[in-house]
């Protein structure tokens, strides 16, 4: 009994997560069909999913719209290369550097949010990462331009790690952003930002100080962009201007609708189905990379239209189908008994 | 001077190009009360089929371009019928994530239809260059500017002083009251992505000849054309329309005389912070909200 309560502890569930997440690299040792290549697409799906925890909390539980997570999340990478590999920092204080500034900008434009309400949210934040992409382009000395700039693995405390130990970092990192997370929605700053969404006018009555908690979503959504901005570009060690375009920005709207909006799990499984699964499954297919992104925004368009929890509900769902079909049978039996 | 000229009447050139993707949003945004974002990839879309039939069968240019208007209410009417008629109830955000997820579909599909390579479209008066007051505009231009201001007047007088204007106008103000009033809003809704795609197909027809024609053939117009929007404010038609020319003009004097690196980046800032004291822009008015 004490077990089960055990098992049920969210916590505990979000740290099973990352144990069975990080047993990759040695499954990939063992067995022949875990290709090795799968701990980059698996690594870089869950830095994707970082980001998208953060763009959740917005969208998800505040309602705001924003399409500025490529930008930010590409000059934290920025940032953090420039600062590692031009002059030499350590990786935890560069690390340091490149979430705070990001999350500085993040929270002006949580500030700029407060007038531009609802629609023309998106458009501002459409305006603020071309700002940014433009700087990519533009700042040679910082980005090195369109060449790209490349970086190392991370190493800190005299430990230089390779990487299948950067793939547990990815790993520590996502499930401590989980937890924080779920720690954050289910308090107050959760039932805050829940109000918020519902109306903004009564929450305000009820003395929900709307400029904190919007300034606060914004932060934590522009720090998880710009950490996972910093795992990727350690990760997979080298930034184009034109990884952070909109394109991507989209992708992560897509993983948090797919997913399931307001949901931790949902948003991870929505960055499997946009990262992992074409990646590893439907690569072979000709002209795969255009079919998927056509598929995730038919995908889109039909969750919001059809399925609006997304398809983390669909285990409610099954579970419904499957007590109506289980409890007519056991009706079916009755009608025989009598 | 005669460089200040020169910069003015390109820029007028480029204004025009923003000034239709522009309308062409907040015509879709007044009557169905979304923004659209899909506009731009929609008018590459018709941009390419324009360039297919030119480059592949050889008919003359203006007949390619009917073909490419053809194309761009199709899929205007396709969009309205298949996704945007049945998304009454879905909020405004949602709506806009579905335009999102339209621009998707469509970069998707294009490379599909017509590859992956650019293609090139010549322009529509190949050869001649006007002089005025020492400034020199290909007659391409000036016609892409005289054009792009008839097109707009037109659509004004229409909206104005017809029946059908009218009933777009009483759609814009009040949908359901219109509905109320025998307006058959739903097909006014319909005209309005397929005007809003013919725009479209103009203004990717005037941009092609500058640069290639590509999958981001319109990501600079379809942006700039969505600040227009704010900057002008969504509850006029005309404010867009002076904000994309006032775009198009600041855009290239910042570029010219402050910096052609930064020029862009610091336009867009000053037109946010423009937007925090005057949040529904310049013709805009204050929605009262009622609790």
């Amino acid at each position: 009994m004490k077990k089960i309560n055990f098992l049920k502890n969210p916590y505990v569930q979000f740290i099973l997560f990352g144990l069975v997440l990080a047993t990759l690299p040695i499954m990939a040792q063992t067995f022949p069909f875990v290709k090795s290549g799968y701990i980059i697409t698996i690594g870089g799906t869950l830095i994707y999913a970082i980001a998208a925890l953060g763009l959740n909390l917005l969208l998800g539980y505040s309602g705001l719209i924003s399409l500025g997570t490529a930008g930010f999340m590409g000059l934290a990478a920025y940032i953090s290369a420039y600062l590692t590999v031009d002059l030499g920092w350590p990786f935890l204080a560069s690390m340091a550097v490149a979430v705070i500034i990001p999350t500085i900008i993040g929270i002006l434009v949580g500030l700029v949010s407060l007038k531009i309400e609802g629609m023309y949210l998106a458009i501002a934040t459409l305006a603020v990462s071309e700002v940014i992409r433009k700087t990519f382009e533009e700042f040679d000395t910082f980005t090195n331009g369109f060449s790209g700039k490349a970086a190392k693995f991370p190493s800190f405390f005299n430990i230089s790690l390779d990487r299948a130990s950067t793939y547990y970092l990815i790993v520590i990192v996502m499930v401590l952003v989980m937890i924080l997370m779920y720690n954050m929605v289910n308090g107050q700053l959760g039932r805050a930002l829940n109000a918020m969404r519902g109306s903004e006018a009564a929450s305000q009555a009820m003395g929900v100080n709307l400029l904190k908690y919007r300034l606060i979503a914004f932060a934590f959504a522009t720090a998880f962009a710009a950490l996972s901005g910093v795992l990727y570009v350690h990760f997979v060690r080298y930034s184009y201007p034109s990884i952070w375009s909109l394109k991507l920005s989209l992708d992560f709207l897509a993983m948090i609708i797919i997913g399931g909006l307001r949901s931790i799990y949902g948003t991870i499984i929505g960055a499997f189905i946009i990262f992992a699964v074409p990646d590893i499954f439907l690569k072979q297919i000709p002209y795969f990379n255009q079919l998927s992104y056509m598929f995730n925004g038919i995908l889109i368009i039909l969750v919001i239209m059809f399925y609006p929890n997304g398809i983390v509900n669909l285990r409610y769902d099954i579970k419904k189908w499957w007590n109506k079909i289980f409890s007519r049978k056991g009706k079916l039996n009755n009608d025989v008994g009598k | 001077m005669s460089i200040f000229l020169q910069i003015l009447l390109r820029s007028l050139e480029t204004g025009s190009v923003y000034a239709l993707a522009s309308l062409g949003i907040i015509i879709v945004y007044r009557t169905s009360n979304i923004t659209n974002f899909s506009q731009g990839v929609v008018s590459m879309f018709s941009t390419f089929v324009v360039t297919a039939l030119f480059i592949n069968t050889g008919m003359p240019l203006w007949l390619a371009i009917l073909g490419g208007v053809a194309s761009a209410i199709t899929i205007g009417i396709l969009i309205d019928l298949v996704v945007i008629r049945h998304t009454k109830k879905v909020s405004p955000v949602a709506k806009q994530i579905i335009t999102l997820g339209l621009i998707m579909v469509i970069l998707g599909v294009t490379p599909l239809f017509f590859g992956v390579d650019p293609l090139t479209l010549p322009r529509l008066i190949n050869a001649g260059d006007l002089k005025i007051l020492g400034a020199n505009i290909s007659y391409n231009g000036l016609f892409n500017i005289v054009f792009g201001l008839v097109l707009m007047f037109v659509l004004f007088y229409v909206l104005q002083n017809t029946k059908w204007g009218l009933a777009v106008r009483t759609t814009a103000s009040n949908e359901y009251t219109a509905r109320l009033m025998g307006v058959p809003t739903k097909t006014v809704t319909m005209f309005a992505w397929a005007i809003a795609g013919v725009l479209g197909v103009f203004s990717g027809v005037m941009v092609a000849p500058m640069t290639s024609v590509s999958l981001n053939l319109m990501d600079q117009v379809q942006i700039n054309a969505l600040i227009a929007c704010v900057l002008g404010g969504f509850q006029t038609f005309y404010g867009p329309i002076f904000a994309a020319y006032l775009i198009g003009i600041s855009a290239n004097l910042l570029s010219y005389y402050v910096s052609s690196v930064w020029g862009g980046q610091i336009l867009y800032i000053v037109i946010l912070a423009f937007l925090i004291f005057r949040p529904h822009g310049l013709f805009g008015k204050k929605i009262v909200k009622k609790v």
